[in-house]
């Protein structure tokens, strides 16, 4: 039952950040913004460097993974609700604001649509697996 | 939820670092229970338990709801 401890490579944040930095580089040179790419690319290596040689700050080791334990899995798992409930409501907001405009709310109304299937299925299916 | 963590620590002259070593946890995370901040995982109280060779019920007061 071994449990207390779920850490992860410290690679895999910084690695993340990599990776996304790359597919904006890819769609931004796609796009006709190769120099915009090249910069997003630099932030985002930037900001992954920044995290994997970060200090022993708790929060930094618990995004990198090397410090992260079951009590930052459960702030992990908070912060992403709250994260959630602001952006979802955002989105709720945009689509009355553009309702209010006379505009038919795209893209808010597809975004609101598939959190709210999303979070229907996830719920479904963590409620059949506990 | 109130426990003996720290007590229990203490009298074997341990360091918050070294039960969060010896217990693969944060020494925040042994600090927030001590605390009453955070209130631990079944696994986490029963690792904690055994490594003080207590019973659960010995280390948390369990009449005691929510910290």
């Amino acid at each position: 039952m071994e449990a207390t401890t779920m850490p992860r490579s410290k690679w895999f944040l910084p690695g993340f950040s990599a990776a996304l930095g790359l597919a904006f580089l890819a769609a931004l040179w796609a796009g006709g913004k190769p120099r915009d790419g090249l910069f997003s690319l630099g932030v985002m290596t930037v900001v992954g460097l920044l995290i994997l040689l970060g200090g022993r700050s708790e929060t930094i080791r618990g995004l990198r993974g090397d410090g992260r334990d079951e009590r930052f899995a459960r702030l992990d798992l908070v912060a992403t609700a709250i994260a959630g409930n602001v952006l979802i409501g955002i989105v709720i907001g945009a689509c009355v604001w553009e309702w209010a405009h006379g505009r038919d709310g795209t893209p808010f109304v597809q975004l609101g649509a598939v959190a709210g299937v999303a979070y229907i299925l996830a719920l479904g299916f963590l409620r059949w697996r506990s | 939820m109130k426990n003996a963590i720290r007590e229990l620590r203490a009298a074997r002259s341990l360091s918050q670092a070294e039960l969060a070593k010896a217990l693969q946890v944060s020494r925040q995370t042994i600090n927030a229970i001590e605390t009453e901040r955070y209130t631990p995982s079944l696994p986490l109280a029963l690792a904690l338990a055994r490594y003080f060779d207590s019973t659960v019920e010995e280390v948390f007061d369990g009449g005691n709801d929510d910290a």
